[in-house]
């Protein structure tokens, strides 16, 4: 697909002024940061292909909502927490490798939630609009959701800092400091449940899991300490939100994908970075 | 395991010992709740523990562990100071910058006890061996506490290390009235410094002085006839014992 030549400058300044597009980067802006913090922890816990899972498991509660003829919003969020509760017991409780029964789990949610959508043809969205979010059509109140849940995840975090990063590290050494560790672990899968299933819509089931995993692990290969780590995968991941949408306006691309794009790009020079030392923690 | 029962004297050392399998791990985590508990009763300071591990959390932060083998695996963004003061922090909800100040003395001092000041913005997954474990002591030490808990704490430290880390045990207990209690395989190190020693080998075999728990006949109860001992060249005396080869 050849993209659009660019807009000239005056187009952009309208494009900008639309309610639309402004809701979209704002909504980039906020989905991105929120996939960061919370991303931070969760690649530091080894969750990413457990995010992974929680988007692809999202389409099947939207299909699920679909066929039976209730608001897929209102399925989406209870289905996706359940969903993300009986996993971290399959995955605490079987002798299986984690990664291989997280690789039953989502592909066979998808697999479902493909056959469910075709029983449900005509009764929602695209497909394709489901796979890869579509952030140019978020309401008002979708960026009002994701503001409220941003400060309440930042709060969150906040007041847990110590049981998030001794869970990451021990758990056996943080029970021995008097964290609940399987009520913090719990909490931590509902709260990512809850993020995946809002930021699906904007961003999509295929790719949700990387405004979790990426910037998160941009920001691993450079941060000298932790709360730097957190503030720069949440910066990273806004960044890239706000950035790839002026992108994907100016290309004429999806948007989803052009986030995801800029993420890699930066990635790759947290990557090449962090080889040559440039913020290296000092010795 | 079966029979096991034992108490800790405040400014004891008590060390447990016992052949690889015996159980003393397993043992120490059940006492400290990380593993849940099927029987038996468990009071730490004088509080129960729940069979799901529970204490009050008054009690509980008067308990340190330092245990045998915490790996860190990739880059973990979290500097030695910054673990240390988690060490300092008390359970529960709690904003980060809430007594910072507090906190960053009682590290400096921590760090400075258990000389890793030179540490202090190192990351915590760009240590040695040697250095983790000094650090994970710092991070026992850095607020007053009544018992810790170190599992093979003095594995991996080079002998200087080793005697400073002794030392500093010395006086926890005291100064400060600790009780301690160690896993440790150095026989030598348990009975040169051990006030006790509780042999351990599925079941309790002997709780006594390191002469009694320690004499010939204690040993071959505990590692079994023709158990070997190793020589420490810089001691000169039996260092540890293993049970008797097939």
């Amino acid at each position: 697909m050849i993209p659009a030549p660019l807009s000239p400058p005056g187009d952009w300044l309208e494009l900008l002024r639309l309610p639309f597009m402004q809701r979209a980067l704002l909504a980039g802006l906020l989905s991105g940061g929120l996939g960061g913090l919370l991303g931070s922890v969760a690649v530091l816990r080894q969750l990413s292909f457990f995010s992974d899972a929680l988007g692809h498991s999202a389409l099947l509660g939207i299909s699920l909502g679909l066929v039976l003829g209730v608001e897929p919003n209102l399925v989406l969020i209870p289905f996706a927490v359940l969903f993300a509760l009986v996993v971290a017991q399959l995955v605490e409780r079987s002798r299986l490798p984690s990664d291989a029964l997280l690789n039953i789990v989502y592909s066979s949610s998808l697999a479902t939630a493909v056959l469910v959508l075709r029983l449900a043809a005509g009764r929602g969205g695209s497909l394709e609009q489901l796979l890869f979010g579509d952030i140019l059509a978020v309401s008002n109140r979708d960026v009002l959701v994701e503001g409220v849940l941003l400060v309440a995840v930042l709060l969150y975090l906040l007041l847990t800092r110590r049981s998030q990063i001794l869970v990451s590290l021990d758990p056996g050494l943080a029970i021995s400091q008097g964290v609940a560790v399987p009520w913090q672990r719990l909490l931590f899968v509902v709260v990512l449940a809850v993020v995946v299933a809002l930021s699906i819509k904007a961003v999509g089931v295929l790719l949700v899991s990387a405004f979790v995993v990426i910037p998160a692990c941009a920001a691993r290969l450079l941060a000298p300490d932790f709360n730097r780590y957190v503030l720069l995968a949440s910066g990273l991941g806004a960044g890239c939100g706000v950035v790839g949408l002026l992108l994907s306006g100016l290309f004429n691309l999806p948007s989803g994908p052009c986030v995801v794009i800029l993420q890699l790009l930066v990635f790759l020079g947290a990557l090449l970075l962090s080889s040559r030392g440039s913020w290296r923690p000092s010795a | 395991m079966l029979d096991v029962s034992f108490s800790l004297n405040p400014e004891t050392d008590t060390a447990l010992v016992g052949p690889n399998g015996a159980g003393k791990s397993t043992l120490v985590q059940a006492l400290l709740g990380i593993l849940p508990r099927q029987a038996g009763e468990v009071r730490l300071l004088g509080a129960p523990l729940s069979p799901q591990g529970q204490l009050p959390p008054a009690i509980r932060a008067q308990v340190a562990y330092l245990p045998q083998q915490l790996p860190i695996s990739g880059r973990f963004p979290l500097t030695v100071a910054e673990f240390v003061g988690l060490g300092w922090e008390p359970s529960g909800l709690r904003l980060p910058w809430a007594g910072r100040r507090g906190r960053q003395a009682a590290v400096r001092q921590a760090l400075a006890r258990t000389s890793c000041s030179d540490l202090a913005s190192r990351l915590v997954s760009a240590l040695s061996t040697g250095q983790w474990k000094r650090v994970l002591l710092a991070f026992c030490v850095v607020r007053p506490r009544r018992l810790l808990v170190l599992d093979e704490a003095q594995a991996g430290l080079d002998p200087q290390a080793a005697e400073q880390f002794q030392s500093l045990l010395f006086d926890l207990r005291r100064s400060e009235g600790w009780a301690v209690l160690q896993i440790s395989h150095d026989l030598d190190m348990v009975r040169r410094t051990c006030d006790r020693v509780i042999c351990l080998n599925r079941s309790l075999r002997c709780v006594g002085s390191p002469d009694h728990a320690l004499s010939p006949p204690q040993l071959e109860r505990l590692y079994g006839r023709g158990y070997v001992l190793y020589h420490h060249h810089h001691h000169g005396a039996p260092a540890s014992a293993t049970p008797p080869q097939p």
